[in-house]
């Protein structure tokens, strides 16, 4: 017995690690057209996403108007 | 009054329960609090809507664009807006009367009421797919209901209450409401407060025996607080996490097509206490032979509207769920109609072969066919295959010293290349095809009078829609009826194509194969190869195949096969396993047209996903998942039951063929299997 979406908001049987692996796979053998596939920075976040993104949630919701300093100096960074 | 912020949805109502004991009325806030969106940006729901919009105006012969409906519509909004904004604090919009106005810009002198409730019933359809009710507050509202508590839903938003008591009917809770509250139509908002006093005012509530809940801490909690009334808000952290994945695969799939597929899977996907616990299989249905049939079926749809075809025919027994699944989804994705007639048909290889020689005999091509499973051995095969009696052919057979067990089949032992030959010098001899044809006529016949009554030749264009793979059932149909002056051109459309025998193609004769075709190079798609039969077997209709066509005084009948010997009670057995494989398949239908609606991506838009699908799924499969939909029991009457030579197929233990061991613990299993189809896929 299972859920089709599981607690990580992801789907049954089609998880989003399973899809990683593949990806990493066919950049080394052959396995057909996925038009660019998922690209490497879409996954990282992907995962980040389906596999930390409650406790990530929680502390944003709760703490987050304290939080806006990293905001800034990710901000600086990336500029 | 101040109000309280709760992270939690268990928390918050374990409060509000608290609380609510000393009040009389308890009021919801209805978007994002009672009912969620699948979709991150509420906004969305607004472009099908455009689309449906255009499509209309199209069949008028205005041309529209979906994008110029979207901007004027937003154009006319904003207007309502800003004129509400003269006179009230809050600038709200009311639905029907910028819809209207829409409308009548559009549609000019054409336009009328009933457009506008079309449209309507159509963006509330649209709106209601992409809505789901949380579970624990249903509950809560029924223990709130129960307790006789007075319950409001308040709404900032443009729909009109009338509209949204809609959406809380499909959601199971009208019986339980007193009044629905929009901001459209008083325009008096929560957000700036107005709406609490309007409401106290009018329903005579005292705000100190009122708690109100919602989402947005000043509409919901400031505002109320200031009116006097105790409110609970809920910043959930699980359904920020929800839609900032939504949000990403939706902005990902911009860019990169690969995750157009998954953001559909992802729309698709059973919320709240929608998402109950069911067995493996259902969800391997719902997940994985769901959206393939649905994308199938997309591209049937479209594939008919280009080419003008009246009438589809799912061929029995696969199109049984096509075609439910069908009636479940293709409307809602085509809205404004133009949709061609769908019928299932009673067909099957062993059905139409013999009826197909009542006009050309038995063909050499046709013949072959019959030697191409391994099972098959003799003229015995062929005459079980072709609905003919081997006693009345022993001295046509005699003739050209053949018997009707000599070996026929390279795969089987006694194989003799000339007796090959002497069974092509005798397809032939004019007295044999004779006896063919006379065999066959009554059969033929009755097919046909089963065809007038189901319409086929009613029609110029047909659509023949099966699961696959030589197109042995269209090319048998087809010859059974190319003699007849009515007979319509056939457009066989099938979920995979992996021909393996030269289709006699002509231009009333036309296959196709929609998610593989081996006539174009696909080695992701490829990958049907693998475990054909599951695809098979998981759409099988609940009905024996159907054995032929019998002459009767009144006109014809339908033979079935008996399900009372082993094998028919195999099949029924096998039935009953993957029943919550279809049913996951079947519920998906839904839910696959609205996220395919709201999406308005096409089959090139899936392709990669689907490419993924069926790489990781059939190629690279889990061992449970193999073990779980492999087939316990298939049933080929097409395939004989006589053994080949010992030394056939030895060495080609496929990977859904493997043992579990295998599956389990030997890592270079897929790796290697996938490298031998990879070179077979290369070399054909």
């Amino acid at each position: 017995m299972n859920s089709v979406l599981n607690k990580r908001y992801d789907l049954q049987g089609l998880e989003i690690s399973r899809l990683a692996r593949l990806a990493l796979w066919s950049k080394f053998v052959p396995m057909g057209n996925f038009h660019g596939g998922p690209g490497g920075r879409c996954l990282t976040v992907l995962i980040l996403l389906h596999y930390f993104g409650y406790p990530m949630y929680q502390l944003h919701a709760r703490y987050g108007h304290r939080l806006h300093f990293l905001r800034r100096i990710a901000t600086k960074l990336r500029t | 009054m101040d109000f309280t912020t709760y992270y939690s949805l268990t928390a918050m109502v374990d409060a509000g329960r608290r609380k609510a004991r000393d009040k009389v009325v308890v009021s919801f806030d209805l978007f994002d609090t009672l009912l969620i969106r699948r979709i991150h940006n509420p906004d969305l729901v607004k472009l099908p809507v455009a689309r449906y919009i255009a499509e209309l105006a199209e069949q008028q012969g205005r041309h529209w664009h979906q994008h110029k409906v979207q901007q004027q519509r937003d154009t006319i909004e904003g207007r309502h807006r800003a004129e509400t904004g003269t006179n009230f604090v809050d600038h709200e919009a009311c639905y029907p009367l910028f819809m209207r106005e829409l409308l009548m810009k559009i549609f000019e002198n054409s336009y009328d009421d009933a457009l506008l409730e079309k449209v309507t019933d159509y963006e509330i359809v649209m709106e209601n797919s992409m809505l789901v009710p949380r579970r624990i507050l249903v509950d809560w509202i029924k223990e709130l209901a129960g307790a006789g508590k007075r319950i409001f839903i308040i709404s900032d938003m443009y729909l009109p209450a009338t509209h949204l008591r809609q959406l809380i009917k499909y959601a199971g809770l009208d019986q339980y409401i007193e009044e629905v509250i929009s901001s459209a139509d008083t325009f008096l908002a929560k957000a700036s407060g107005k709406a609490y006093t309007m409401i106290a005012e009018k329903y005579a509530l005292a705000p100190s025996a009122w708690l109100h809940i919602g989402d947005n801490p000043v509409s919901d909690g400031l505002r109320a607080g200031e009116t006097g009334i105790d409110a609970l808000i809920i910043h959930d952290p699980g359904e920020d996490q929800r839609k900032s994945i939504v949000k990403r695969y939706y902005n990902y799939s911009d860019g990169k097509p690969f995750w157009r597929g998954r953001i559909l899977q992802q729309l698709m996907a059973p919320l709240e206490a929608e998402n109950e616990q069911h067995s493996v299989l259902y969800s391997e249905g719902y997940n994985f032979l769901g959206p393939l049939i649905g994308v199938f079926l997309q591209q049937v749809a479209r594939f008919c509207k280009e080419k003008a075809i009246t009438k589809v025919f799912f061929l029995s027994r696969e199109g049984w769920t096509f075609k439910r699944y069908w009636e479940k989804a293709i409307p809602r994705l085509y809205p404004a109609g133009g949709l061609p007639e769908i019928e299932y048909l009673y067909v099957s290889r062993m059905a139409l072969a013999g009826a197909s020689c009542a006009h050309q005999g038995l063909t050499k091509t046709n013949a072959d066919i019959t030697f191409l499973p391994s099972g098959n051995r003799d003229f015995r095969d062929v005459c079980r295959i072709f609905s003919l009696e081997p006693e009345l052919f022993t001295s046509h057979l005699a003739m050209f010293g053949l018997k009707p067990d000599t070996c026929l089949s390279p795969v089987h032992e006694g194989y003799d290349p000339e007796n090959r030959k002497r069974f092509d010098a005798l397809l032939d001899d004019q007295a044999f095809q004779e006896e063919v044809k006379r065999q066959t006529r009554e059969p033929s016949l009755a097919m046909q009078r089963y065809f007038t009554r189901a319409g086929l030749f009613d029609h110029e264009n047909v659509a023949l829609v099966d699961i696959g793979w030589l197109g042995t059932i269209q090319r048998f149909l087809f010859e059974a009826i190319a003699h007849r002056s009515d007979c319509p051109t056939c457009f066989g459309l099938l979920f995979g194509a992996t021909r393996g025998i030269p289709y006699p193609e002509s231009s009333k004769n036309i296959l196709k194969g929609i998610m593989y075709d081996r006539n174009r190079f696909d080695l992701a798609a490829s990958t049907l190869f693998y475990a054909q039969d599951i695809f098979e077997e998981a759409c099988r209709a609940p009905h024996p195949t159907l054995n032929g066509y019998r002459l009767t005084e009144e006109g014809f009948e339908l033979e079935f096969r008996h399900t009372d010997d082993a094998v028919g009670k195999a099949e029924l057995e096998q039935d009953g396993y993957f029943v919550p494989l279809q049913q996951g398949i079947l519920d998906s239908a839904e839910m696959f047209a609205a996220a395919a609606a709201l999406l308005g991506h096409c089959f090139e838009d899936w392709k990669p996903w689907v490419n993924y699908l069926l790489v990781t799924k059939l190629a690279f499969p889990r061992a449970k998942e193999v073990i779980n939909l492999r087939h316990r029991h298939h049933l080929d009457d097409f395939h004989g039951s006589k053994k080949p030579k010992s030394d056939f197929g030895k060495g080609l233990v496929p990977l859904w063929g493997q043992p579990q061991m295998q599956l389990k613990f030997n890592p270079f299993l897929r790796m290697r299997c996938f490298f031998s189809h990879l070179g077979r896929r290369i070399n054909e």
